[in-house]
């Protein structure tokens, strides 16, 4: 597996996007020391949670205690759901240890490299992703140590990190929008997700809006 | 140790999400369950591009952002849409309209 063309094909695939995931760790490790988290916590919960999202909102909610931060965790792990349930369908009968370690770094990034895989029949998308994941991890906890440690001199806002990471996903959206449903559900997505910037807090505003999406999505033929 | 027991609540509820189809193994759901899964993905890229385009910093900004969007899209028409022409076109529309609007 590791080695093989599926597993270099995932490391090259996943090099770029890794540059944009060590942005967004570097961003994560100033706005967490700068939250009052310690560089040592800033580092673990890099090395053991692997999520911008989580993290961030851990981050922006420290102050007002575990409960609120554990509810915003719990709202935007919702979306690894169905997440979970299609790289498992992808995927097919693997060990535990194989299935456990693919769950451990599943994340947006890693998943839309991953279907994107599949449609292009890549022949194993375990050692796909394993590429991905394992360079996309590598970014996160560098680019986390470098916030963490050259934090005084980043300024995220006015790199415009936060518009970078709208980009990429745009750019993953955009090969899987194909037939009439995709672009229904997307247009849906598009609406539901400006209004819910407004009236929802920010742990639930993607959740919120790509569940009700996909939800009207499930009523509409192909 | 409040901040060590938050870092590492964050962790279990995320790994518990991301394990939970894959803990043991199972057939695909089908029918409506199987038709969300397949449109999920979509609608939740969808809304993250425009999660980060709109409302960078958790609240709604409109400025050099839709610019950054535009690009994308026009990237997207251009590079029949490509990963890195959706984000290079947009990440240069996002920049000159910052530059030049502030």
């Amino acid at each position: 597996m590791f080695g093989g063309p599926s597993f270099r094909r995932g490391l090259r695939d996943s090099a770029l996007i890794a540059v944009a995931v060590f942005l967004f760790g570097l961003a994560y490790g100033v706005v967490a020391v700068d939250a009052g988290l310690s560089p040592t916590l800033t580092m673990l919960s890099s090395f053991i949670t692997m999520s911008g999202a989580a993290q961030f909102a851990m981050a922006g909610l420290l102050v007002a205690g575990p409960i609120p931060v554990l509810i915003a965790a719990t709202g935007l792990g919702l979306r690894h759901l169905p997440m979970s349930a299609r790289l498992a369908e992808m995927i097919g009968p693997q060990p535990l240890g194989t299935r456990l370690r693919l769950a451990f770094v599943l994340v947006d990034e890693s998943f839309g490299l991953t279907l994107r895989a599949a449609d292009r029949g890549v022949d194993d998308l375990v050692a796909y992703k394993s590429a991905a994941d394992l360079t996309l991890y590598l970014g996160w906890l560098l680019g986390t140590a470098g916030g963490v440690w050259f934090g005084s001199a980043i300024d995220p806002e006015a790199a415009g990190i936060g518009v970078l990471f709208g980009l990429l996903f745009l750019g993953l959206a955009a090969p899987m929008v194909r037939s009439r449903r995709d672009w229904i559900v997307a247009a849906i997505s598009v609406v539901a997700t400006v209004v819910a910037t407004r009236i929802l807090p920010v742990a639930w505003q993607v959740t919120v809006a790509a569940t009700i999406a996909a939800v009207i999505g499930v009523f509409i033929d192909e | 140790m409040s901040d060590l027991f938050v870092v590492l609540g964050v962790a279990v509820i995320t790994f518990a999400t991301r394990v939970s189809f894959l803990i043991s193994p199972r057939q695909a759901p089908g029918g409506r369950v199987g038709r969300f899964l397949d449109v999920f993905p979509v609608a939740l890229f969808v809304a993250i591009a425009v999660n980060g385009l709109v409302a960078p910093v958790g609240s709604p900004e409109l400025t050099a952002n839709l610019f950054g969007a535009l690009g994308g899209v026009i990237g997207g028409i251009v590079f029949r849409r490509s990963v890195w022409g959706v984000f290079a076109l947009g990440a240069l529309f996002f920049y000159v309209a910052r530059a030049i609007i502030g």
